[in-house]
Order: C-alpha cells, then structure tokens, then sequence
C-alpha cells in the first residue's frame, strides 16, 4: 500500500506536468504513463479499457476541432471556412488543431491522474492526511464522498419510481417529481447518519482553547499576512520588513492550526510505516518535478514549453527529460493492495 | 440496569405524547423484547436511552431515566455512548467509512484511543461477531446480515453494557436475520450484556428473549405490560403464529419455541392432511403474463438465468429466495425498468419486452421497496390524481380515486400531507397511487418491511379485496408467514433461477422458508394458525 501522502505528490507532479508542458512528444509520454499506471491502480473487476481512455478517445479530438475552429492563427492553412458562418469562418490552420489536441491530452492525464488517485486512495485515507485542525471537515468530506455515489442511486430509483406512475420528465416542472424525494429523502438519511454518528460519540466536546482566542489569532494571522505582502509591494524600501511581517503571519496561521489540532485529539487506527516503494515513488516524483520547475541546464526550457505557432515544427526530444519524467511511471510498479479491489 | 418511572414525552410540534407515564426496570444481563404496533413509541424508548431523545430531538421530556447511574437526559449522548452501544435499522445509513475495520475503529479514533488499545478492541469485537475473514471488505459489498453484524461490532466496539437495537432484522432475509440474531444470544449469553431490542417480527426473536415489553398503540388499545414473554403474550391481540394457535388451543403453559410447541401438537388429534383449495385454478385460465426463458445480467454478472413463469387473472404467486436471489430483477424486467439480455415477456398475449415502463404501467402496477421515493405531492388525493394525469386519464379514470381511498382505507387522510403519514399508511398511499389505473397485475416488492401484524392483516385483507376483482398479484418478500397467508403459488428463486413453482404447501419442507405452522404440524398441508384453528374446534 502507497502512502496518501505520496500519491497526493504523484497526482499534483501529473498537475503540474499536464498544466506545463505542451511539448508534443513529453505531453505524449506523460499520457502513456498516466494510462500505465490508471492500468495498473484504477480498473475496476472485469473493466478492460481505462475510463480516461475512454474519455479521451472523445475529449482530444474534440479539444482539436474547437480549438481549430475557433483560433486563428498559424501558417499551415488546411481549408477556409466561408466567412459568413459566425464564429467559425475563416482559415482552419494545422497548427491550431494540433494545440488543440495537446490541450485535450493535458485534460486527459490530468483525468486519468485525479481517477488513479481517487481509486487509489480510500477516503478514509484522504481523511487522515487532513491536518488535526480540520478534521471535522475531514469527515465532512468523506462523508460527501461516500453520500454522492448514494444519492445517484436515490436519484435513479426515484426516476424508476416515478416512471412506473407514467411519469416523463419533458420540461421543467417535471424535474419536481424527482427533485422533491430527493431533497427529502437525503434529509432523511443526513439525519439519520446524524443520528448514528451521535450515538457513537462523536462531536464530543474536547477541553480546548475558548473560540475567541482562536479567531483573534487567525485574524491576526491573515493580517500580517497581508499586510507584509501590501508592504512588500508598494513600499519598495522597507521590502525586508514586510517580508518579516509575512513570515510571521505565516507563523501565527500554522501555530494557530497547530493549537486547534493539538486541542482536539485523534488517533489513528491504521499506523503506517514507510516503505521502500514510498521512497522510490517520491524520489521518481520528486525528480520529475524538479524537471518541471526547474529543468536542467543543458536544457532548454522552451522544450518543454512548445508552441506549436506559428508554423508547426518537429519539437526537441531529450532522452534526459524523458528518462526523468519517467519517475512518474513508479507506482506502476508498486504492489497492489487487496484493498483496492 | 436501567431504572425508567413515569416517562412521559412530547416530540416538538406533536399535539399527542410518543410516550405516556412510562415506567420500567431491566437488570443487568437481561435480553429484552420491545414490541408494539407502529407509533407505539418503541423508537423513542430506545433513543431515550442513551439520551438521543431529547438531546437530537428536542421536544418536552419528563419523568427520571437511570442508565446504569447515569442519566441520559442530562449527561447526553455523548456520554452515554460509552455505556449504550446503540444500533439502527438500515445498517448502511450508519456507516461512515467504506471498510469494516475503519468503520468499527471510527468511534475509537474519535475518542482519541492509543492505537495499541484500539487495535486490541478491533480484534475483540471482529472475532465476537464472526467478521474477521471480513476485515479488510468494502461495506458496500457485504449481505444485509454481514452489514448488520458490523454495524453491532461498532456499537460495541467501546464495550458498552448496554446494546441497544432498532428493529435491526427488518431488512434481512430469515438466514441474515437469524444469523444476527445467534450473534445477540451469543453477546447476552457470553458477555452478560444486557440487550434491548425493538422488532416487529416476534417469531424471530422469542425464543431467545428474557423479558418482553409491551407498549399500546398510540390509541391505547391497551395497556403497557412487561413481564417474561408467558406472561405478556396472553394480553397481546396479535402474535405470531405459534402463541396464536397456542393460545387458541389454550396450551399451557404457552410455548414460545417451535421445540415446546412441537411436544404440545403431538398430543393433538390426528388429522388427515387437507389439500388446501386453489381459489384459481391457474393451468385453466389463459395466462395474464407469461415469462419465457428470461435472462439479465448486471455487468456480466447473472441475476436472471433462463426464467419461466406464468401467472393467471386473480391469482397471487409469492416470489421468495435469498438476498441477491435475483427477485427484484425480475419484478423491474417485467415493467421495463430493466431490459432483458433474453427472453420475453407477454401481458395478455402482447409482447412487452422492450416497451417503455411509461406504457407497461398503465397496465402493470409496480410498488418498489421504497414507497417513499414515489411520493411528492401536497395531499394523498392529489398523488392519485398525478398519475392519473401522467397517463392521461385525468377525465375518465378507471377507478374513481375517493373509492380508492375508502378501499385503501384512507377515506379520512385524503387532505394530509403523505409523508406525514405512518409508514403503513404511507404504504397504502403509494399503492394507491399505481393501482388508480386500475392494473390487472400489481407487481409488490417487499410490501410488509417495517410493518406490524395489525399493518400486515391490513394489506392481506386488501389484497384479497382486489384478488375478489380478478387482479393478479406477484409480490417478492422476505415474510414467510405473510406469504403462507397470502400465496396461491410460491415461486423461489436462487441464483436468477426458479428452483420452485409451487402451491404453497411447498413451503413446509423448506428448511429456510417453512412457516411456523408448517414446522409445528408437519405432513398436515396446514400453512397458518387459520389452517390450525379451522381444522381444530377451539379449546380442543
């Protein structure tokens, strides 16, 4: 099993990959890789084919088409469009269909990134990597997860429900039919988890720090924080000052996030250790992110950063950058939990 | 123990008590029975006990509750939920985690527990509840009986003394059912906890209980009792088979298992078996609907395999078999909510299989498990009237929807608000609501969940009514005496397939689905206490 942690750095390193590069053949790697290890971590019993494949079968196409017909600009022309068609007419360049495309990969690895993590990852896990402070919103959040998946359920039964009273749903009003049930079934159940969660003793109060202390604190914090950065801004001379205000509005925010999480403790029933495939992933990413933001210096860092216009031309390639992106690839390798399935 | 005197309490906004002067002593290590109609406040006694009401409810409480010392009203859930282990009807609205050891180590996290300690609770209550092989399962994947066992092992994963549950085998098929049930005897037996159960089905649980509290309806049919269950069940008007022929055959002292009243039945007269008489004689009449090698899969995953069935006008099958058998499937396959991979389906000659459920359903009335989800409108008379509009028979309905109500015997509820309604009337509501076109067939997926005897005898009545019309009726449930009271064929499935087409009298050899009756005269053909007591002039 992959720590939380480490797959959260994997799925932001896919982020910011997918957000920053646009070269053709990085952006095609990376694809590979995402689809590799959704392979290997997000199918579920009996599924074949990954979801962002599926998806992005549909999505790079479609990103290429309104790319190419919506922006104009490029060298390559491939047809004109009659100019009185609105929006659309105009020359139909390549090199705008093939940015298009690359925006539609750099959709689909992030995707295929956010669906690996989220299968990946119990939301019980998501929950324990949340700082002490905001547990309750931790919980919070799980909960939503699990309800979501619940009320889709809801909302089709409701719909079968009504659809054997001879309900169709053909305008606006329609929609009344299923929306009611809806909204009070789920109040229903929120109650009811209420209910149950109660019972089981949870919201009980924890000796702690009074409330306006808190707030005071925080509001202190961000002040700081602003301020020093207004400082730093407009008042150019006292630049180190402001800075000095910044940190220690940084600080009392943490400190402050700190006291809450102290004063409200949580166990863990899952003690994880760190394992030798937590390390080797979080080296891959660490790597590959360190390419990312700060590429080698026999690179050059518009390798990365493609641009198909004005006229499309064969885009670098260096083996280096290919092989260090490859650190993403790791979890592929990774043992798979039982949990998962 | 629990000391109760004088309990009275108001929920906000209600102009009648849920409890009236309430008194009551259960000791430590005592198994105890809560039963009543519905609305008779088994509910509120319950969530009193470990402060839920009045603490989540608000509301006007008086009288003096002791929970082993301490006192629930003023302490608060969240004190007592280290004392009273409280447990819920629907397991999987409970659940906050998605396995079950996170979800029975929840409460220990939030407690802040040392990990060493909590891991050690863990253990204890998996190993106690038989969920270890378990551990590492997504919730959603479990039985409704393996849900329920985990929704326990969390309650008691603080080791209260006190296990509370509600109605906590409503949902669960006889083997799920009895499967909870040996794990309460087993945590009363072994551990000395002390068990307060609220539950409809009294056959389920008598044998195992200590004490059995009787609370009246909200009416005050009659008074509260509390009492070992010989004493108290001679005062109740409705009960399960067993105590009903028992004390109809006045046998003392009353047996409450089918053990005793097997030793009583033998000193009975012999009778010869009796073939009980179809009302329809179903081969002779062209069939309503006729099913023919029906096949479904979900997700390639088998719920219906090659299924046959023929069902005749006036006829009533009951479709039985375990969860998962495949019984809902086939019920959605038949109004078109499902697409059959295979097979087809034909109503009075017509094939079907492929019509939209819009157009099904003026002929077929489908009542799902959840009524709640059909209703929506602002008054009882205004959701008949919304079918009727949705099939677009507003100006000539087939039935006029206020003799509707008086069949339904909602006559006096046409004006409410449904989901203001008792569960039962709630339920009549939404079957007024699919039979206002006048349907030939009416499809029922376990009509008599969350209802009492007195709820049950309602529908058996009303059903028959209908029968009397030449409606045919095929209902799915759980309720073996339901289905022995109402079946004139009992179709069983497993696996998606019909392992048994049968008059009822079938379910007597069946070890999972045999009524009580069945059990206690076996080789009679006698299905209900009405069987027993029609053969056997009383006092015999």
């Amino acid at each position: 099993m992959i720590d939380p942690r480490i797959w959260l750095f994997w799925a932001f390193t896919m982020l910011v990959a997918a957000s920053e590069v646009r070269n053709p053949l990085y952006i095609l790697w990376l694809l590979l890789v995402a689809w590799i290890v959704e392979i290997r971590w997000a199918l579920h019993r009996g599924q074949k084919i990954p979801w962002s494949f599926r998806w992005g079968v549909l999505l790079i196409p479609l990103a290429g088409l309104f790319n190419g017909m919506s922006v104009r600009i490029g060298e390559t022309v491939l047809l004109r469009l009659p100019s009185w068609l609105p929006l659309m007419g105009g020359p139909i360049t390549l090199e705008a269909l093939v940015y298009g495309v690359l925006n539609g990969m750099a959709l689909t690895i992030i995707l295929s990134a956010f669906l690996t993590f989220n299968r990946a990852t119990p939301a019980r896990d998501m929950v324990r990597i949340v700082p002490k402070a905001f547990y309750e919103a931790g919980v919070i959040l799980s909960i939503a997860l699990t309800f979501f998946p619940l009320m889709l359920r809801t909302v089709q039964d409701i719909r079968e429900a009504q659809m054997v009273r001879g309900h169709r749903i053909r305008g606006l009003r329609d929609w009344l039919a299923i929306w009611l049930p809806l909204l009070m079934n789920g109040l229903e159940r929120a109650v009811r988890l209420a209910e149950a969660m109660v019972a089981r003793g949870y919201g009980a109060p924890f000796p702690s720090g009074s409330p306006m202390g808190v707030q005071f604190s925080l509001a202190g914090g961000l002040t700081a924080l602003l301020g020093g950065w207004l400082v730093r801004l407009f008042v150019p001379q006292h630049r180190d000052a402001g800075l000095g205000v910044l940190l220690l509005g940084v600080g009392l925010i943490l400190g402050t996030v700190w006291w809450v999480g102290h004063a409200h403790p949580r166990t863990g029933y899952r003690n994880r250790s760190w394992t030798l495939w937590d390390g080797l992933i979080g080296l891959g990413c660490g790597v590959a992110a360190w390419i990312l933001i700060d590429p080698f210096s026999w690179v050059d860092p518009q390798a990365l950063y493609y641009s198909p216009y004005p006229r499309l031309l064969l885009p670098d390639f260096h083996p280096w950058v290919g092989l260090g992106l490859l650190g993403l690839l790791i979890p592929a390798f990774a043992k798979r939990s039982s949990e998962i399935d | 123990m629990i000391e109760i005197e004088h309990l009275t309490y108001t929920y906000p906004g209600s102009p009648a008590p849920a409890l009236v002067d309430l008194s009551l002593r259960v000791n430590t290590g005592e198994f105890v029975l809560i039963a009543g109609p519905s609305g008779a406040g088994k509910s509120t006694l319950l969530r009193c006990l470990n402060g839920l009401v009045p603490h989540f409810t608000g509301g006007t409480l008086s009288g003096k509750i002791s929970v082993e010392g301490h006192d629930p009203v003023r302490e608060g859930p969240h004190v007592l939920s280290r004392i009273v282990g409280f447990v819920f009807q629907e397991p999987h609205s409970q659940f906050v985690m998605d396995r079950v050891e996170d979800e029975i180590a929840f409460a220990l996290e939030n407690a802040a527990m040392p990990p060493g300690e909590m891991r050690v609770r863990v253990e204890e209550v998996m190993h106690l509840l038989d969920l270890t092989p378990l551990r590492s399962r997504k919730l959603e994947t479990l039985s409704g009986g393996e849900q329920q066992r985990v929704a326990i092992a969390a309650a008691l994963a603080f080791r209260p003394r006190i296990l509370v549950l509600d109605e906590p085998t409503s949902q669960l098929d006889p083997q799920s059912a009895e499967d909870v049930l040996q794990a309460l005897v087993r945590l009363n037996q072994e551990w000395g906890l002390t068990i307060l159960l609220a539950e409809h089905r009294l056959e389920r649980v008598l044998p195992y209980v200590d004490r059995l509290v009787y609370l009246p309806g909200p009416n005050g049919r009659a008074p509260m009792f509390s009492g070992p269950p010989r004493e108290v069940l001679p005062h109740i008007d409705l009960t399960p088979p067993l105590i009903t022929v028992g004390k109809a055959l006045r046998w003392e002292p009353l047996p409450l298992t089918l053990k005793e009243g097997r030793a009583f039945a033998a000193r009975m007269p012999a009778l010869p078996p009796v073939q009980r008489a179809l009302s329809v004689p179903p081969r002779e009449n062209a069939p309503l609907l006729r099913i023919q090698d029906l096949h479904f899969s979900y997700d390639h995953h088998p719920a219906l395999c090659g299924v046959h069935l023929t069902i005749s006008p006036g006829e009533t099958i009951v479709l039985m078999g375990r969860n998962g058998a495949g019984k809902t499937t086939l019920l959605k396959c038949i109004v078109g909510l499902l697409r059959p991979q295979r097979g087809q389906i034909w109503l009075n000659g017509e094939p079907i299989t492929g019509q939209p459920p819009e157009k099904i359903c003026q002929r077929v009335g489908y009542l799902p498990q959840e009524p709640d989800m059909m209703l929506f409108a602002d008054t009882v008379m205004e959701e008949l009237w919304t079918t009727l509009r949705n099939h677009g028979l507003q100006h000539a309905p087939p039935v006029p929807p206020c003799d509707l109500l008086v069949t339904l015997g909602l006559e006096g509820y046409a004006d409410a608000y449904p989901r203001d309604l008792s569960a039962g009337q709630r339920q009549r509501v939404a079957l007024g609501a699919i039979a206002v076109t006048r349907p030939r067939l009416l499809l029922l997926d376990e009509p008599t969940r969350g209802l009492d005897y007195w709820l049950k005898q309602q529908l058996v009545r009303l059903l028959r009514t209908w029968k009397q019309d030449g409606t045919a009726v095929l209902l799915a449930t759980h309720d073996v005496e339901f289905a022995a009271q109402i079946a004139d064929r009992v179709v069983i499935l497993s696996n998606g397939q019909v392992v048994v087409d049968d008059q009822p009298t079938v379910l007597a050899a069946s070890p999972l689905f045999a009524p009580q009756v069945a059990r206690l005269f076996p080789d009679t053909g006698w299905l209900t206490a009405e069987d027993v007591m029609n053969a056997y002039p009383i006092g015999v």
